[in-house]
């Protein structure tokens, strides 16, 4: 969570900075138990209210995907807005390899999820070959561009159903189980992608992906393979979203070239991960429950009118003028100014600062 | 170790290099100099592979290079450092070392493995501490000052242990005790093996350092040579170093005039009275983030003079400068600019109150003319009556203003853009012209002519205010001398009582040093 997380230099317990680091290493601890406990109990407590289970279910699809968008624009500091197209392959993959092969409904469907992630996750070496080429705003241009290009072919292709869009196989779940299965399948793909953005986060890998973001052509310069290196992260980043999709795609039972393939979406995952802080392991998955929640909520509540959009669109502007950086960044900050003044202004964080490296330094 | 041979490059019509040779020998530690705008950098990036060259060859240990990719002529042992420093600014100081200790690893075993292991880690802080840093491992590197981060992107090169390093102005804006630790480091890296190539305008660091030296001027090699050799060359003299001379005597000059108005006003004024401070610094505590990098500083500014703040990288002489323009705000203390408070408001209130800044980094609009750039520095101002009176006022003073009056600021050369900087600062006509380290990164032709002009801004009754690290010239040219020392003022004085102060002298000034000629 915090910048340096994942690399202090081996904070030394006993020195303050080390207390300081362990504790606040125990509390992220604390609160990851307590997130999961919270994401596997939800539904016993809101067993009765459907309409709510289908709003955390679409969170969590949101919450996977900023995830794994985050793993390759957070870290990288690509902007790509064009990731629709691989929640939209996996839909189309899911629904075509069903019907297809004749998989029966149920459980058995779900064994098609990795195809749909196998399935984004090479259809990215190419789009990514093409686009990384790019840098900074045509990069964005560019992954827009594909974008568009997926949706026309939908459309218009004869195998996807064109307009007409792609029916799954009926699933007779009782509708009180429904909500709660594709629920904690979607729950099991935000651990999944959680853990692979941590994983990526805290690797070599990552770091010199952080690098690439802060300064590309030195990063070069200093051997970082870069081409590949951002290919692997833009690959990587597509194989969850391919994963939501198709899961987003048979929770739905019908798909349309309109609804797998929506710029919403992209313009989506950017804002939730800037709300939560890009760059950040918590940020996406915090802005995602955030406003998909609440759009979901105000959708249902609102229906009709455009008044949603309305609220959606101040609280955006709300968070962006308050804390700028995302939320996760900029509480962080204040905790971390709080920390330093708390012993007193005149007697600074500096002394601490100086003792923690030192007690870990070589001699 | 490195032969470049007959090297071409252009950019639209400008030929940056034309016909280049250059040799490295192994173990040793060459030298490349040459006047701003002459090449030196186009070469380092032709060799290092972030340009292209045109025609020639490069090779290294024998094997043709030319047109390798930076990540590859990395991983054959040739690092290279920026001349405008470039360290990663979100990630630690500890992560900026340890990225250089992952190449040439695929990114799926990359992946698997924890951002630096224990023993690489350790050797990340054995550099850290190397080059001092190793108190700073756990700060972020956009933290740093100038100075330090020159210090990282040394130490995060030789984490990778590369047969030879292209340092490009490693002393440009460091303190001079400081350069004289980097020389010392140099020198025992190039006992443990490694191989040098230094560009830089420091004539004392690199003459006392470098075994062989090349002069570029327009692209070509002009001599190349032992250091001796070198001095003694005219063409050289002619091309380059000339100005070394010339800002001695400049200085000189200019001191004779101060000193002749000091007497004068002596004489009218039996008694001197220090004039009224145009500005008081008292007491003000600032910072970004959790420490205070100032603490307690007291300054008074003598209107109508020159304050030189000196002091090592990280003292916190930036820091304060942001403080007085109000970039930054003051925790503790307060900031007097003709005996108003003006700590609080915003930099655009105190730049209306005659207060100016010519920061460290260069900041004109690159895509704007020279022309453009200058009235930018008016663009507050409604009267284009006074405008134009300002312009011609400015087009006497600075006659690059006219002669490069519609060319694109970015072509100039860096001593060219600080005058055209000057320049554009003058056209609010400010009372207090603050000035962040001007003669970094110039030759010392051009660095004679940045000092005459700042005397010449001063004499036209302007007072300064001039953070230097070339810190005898600075003083030279002063008539106070300020001390700062983790953020502490350590010494104030007259300009020639600080630069003759015997502990200020050795600590900070990097020991007595004989005129290079």
């Amino acid at each position: 969570m915090s910048a340096t997380a994942g690399t202090d230099p081996a904070a030394a317990p006993g020195t303050e900075q080390g207390t300081v680091r362990s504790r606040s290493r125990l509390a992220v601890r604390l609160v990851v138990v307590v997130a999961l406990a919270i994401g596997i109990l939800f539904p016993l407590a809101e067993n009765s209210d459907q309409g709510t289970m289908s709003i955390a279910f679409f969170a969590l699809i949101f919450m996977a995907s900023v995830t794994a968008w985050n793993i390759f624009s957070g870290y990288s500091g690509y902007l790509a807005l064009g990731h629709a197209v691989f929640f939209g392959t996996g839909a189309y993959t899911i629904a075509l390899t069903a019907n297809d092969w004749h998989v029966p409904a149920g459980w058995s469907i779900m064994w098609l999820l990795p195809l749909c992630g196998l399935a984004a996750g090479v259809l990215a070496i190419p789009l990514g070959l093409v686009a990384l080429r790019t840098r900074r705003h045509v990069f964005v241009v560019v992954t827009i561009a594909f974008f568009f290009i997926f949706q026309t072919l939908a459309t218009n292709l004869s195998f996807t159903g064109g307009t007409g869009g792609l029916q799954l196989p009926f699933l007779d779940w009782n509708y009180d189980v429904y909500n709660e299965r594709f629920y904690y399948v979607a729950l099991v793909l935000v651990v999944l992608t959680v853990i692979l953005s941590w994983v990526v986060r805290r690797s070599r890998f990552g770091l010199q992906l952080m690098a690439i973001r802060d300064d590309e052509d030195r990063a070069r310069g200093m051997g970082v393979r870069t081409t590949r290196v951002k290919l692997a992260a833009f690959v990587l980043s597509a194989i969850p979203v391919g994963i939501a999709g198709g899961i987003w795609a048979y929770f739905l039972g019908s798909i349309y070239p309109q609804s797998a393939f929506d710029p919403l979406f992209d313009i989506a995952l950017a804002l939730m991960g800037f709300i939560g802080g890009i760059g950040t392991i918590s940020g996406p998955l915090l802005g995602a429950l955030v406003l998909e929640s609440l759009q979901q909520k105000l959708t249902q509540t609102f229906s009709t009118d455009g008044l949603y959009l309305i609220i959606y669109g101040a609280l955006f502007l709300a968070v962006l003028l308050l804390l700028p950086r995302g939320i996760v960044p900029s509480v962080a900050e204040r905790v971390r100014s709080w920390r330093a003044r708390r012993p007193g202004p005149s007697a600074s964080a500096e002394p601490a600062a100086g003792t923690g490296v030192a007690g870990v330094a070589p001699q | 170790m490195i032969e470049v041979q007959g090297i071409s490059k252009s950019y639209g019509g400008v030929q940056a290099l034309s016909l280049c040779d250059l040799s490295v020998p192994e173990g040793s530690i060459s030298g490349l100099i040459g006047p701003n705008g002459s090449g030196k950098t186009t070469l380092f990036n032709v060799i290092t592979g972030y340009e292209r060259a045109r025609e020639g060859e490069v090779r290294f240990n024998g094997n043709a290079i030319t047109g390798s990719a930076p990540d590859r002529v990395f991983d054959l042992g040739i690092g290279r450092t920026f001349q405008l420093t470039r360290v990663f600014g979100r990630l630690s100081v500890l992560e900026n070392v340890l990225v250089a200790t992952q190449r040439s690893e695929g990114w799926v075993r990359g992946l698997l493995r924890l951002a630096g292991s224990a023993s690489e880690r350790r050797r990340a802080m054995e550099m850290l501490d190397f080059v001092g840093l190793a108190r700073l491992a756990s700060d972020l590197a956009g933290t740093l000052s100038f100075g330090q981060r020159k210090l990282l992107e040394l130490a995060s090169l030789l984490v990778a242990d590369p047969a030879v390093l292209l340092l490009d102005e490693p002393a440009g804006g460091v303190n001079p005790t400081l350069i004289n630790q980097l020389a010392e480091r140099i020198r025992e890296l190039n006992k443990a093996g490694k191989t040098f190539l230094v560009v830089e305008h420091n004539m004392e660091f690199v003459m006392t350092l470098c075994d062989r030296v090349t002069v570029l001027s327009q692209g070509a090699t002009l001599a190349s040579g032992t250091p001796e050799e070198i001095r003694a060359n005219p063409a050289v003299l002619d091309a380059y170093l000339g100005g070394d001379v010339a800002e001695e005597a400049a200085a000189q000059d200019a001191r004779a005039k101060r000193s002749q108005i000091s007497v004068g006003a002596a004489a009218a004024a039996p008694q001197p009275t220090a004039p009224a401070p145009i500005l008081r610094v008292k007491g003000v505590s600032a910072g970004y983030g959790g420490g205070d990098i100032l603490k307690d500083v007291t300054i008074d500014v003598a209107e109508g003079g020159i304050t030189c703040i000196v002091g090592p990288n990280g003292a916190g002489k930036s820091t304060l400068l942001a403080t007085i323009t109000g970039l930054l705000r003051t925790r503790t203390g307060t900031i007097e600019f003709r005996g108003e408070q003006i700590n609080g408001l915003a930099p655009g209130q105190i730049l209306g109150r005659g207060v100016s800044l010519v920061p460290q980094i260069h900041s004109l609009f690159p895509a704007m003319t020279v022309r453009e750039n200058v009235e930018m520095g008016a663009f507050s101002i409604n009267d284009k009556a006074l405008v134009a009176r300002r312009l011609a006022a400015v087009q006497e003073l600075f006659p690059i203003v006219v002669e490069r009056a519609h060319e694109k600021a970015a072509s100039l050369s860096g001593g060219q853009q600080r005058l055209v900087e000057f320049a554009r600062c003058l056209m609010l006509d400010p009372s207090l012209i603050i000035l962040d380290e001007p003669s970094m990164g110039l030759d010392p032709t051009t660095r004679g002519i940045v000092f005459d002009t700042v005397a010449h801004m001063n004499t036209t009754g302007r007072t300064i205010l001039l953070v230097e690290q070339n810190a005898r010239a600075g003083l030279r040219l002063s008539s106070h001398g300020v001390v700062l020392e983790n953020g502490t003022v350590r010494l104030t004085g007259s300009g020639h009582e600080v630069l003759e102060h015997p502990e200020i002298g050795a600590l900070y000034l990097g020991g007595a040093i004989e005129p290079v000629l």
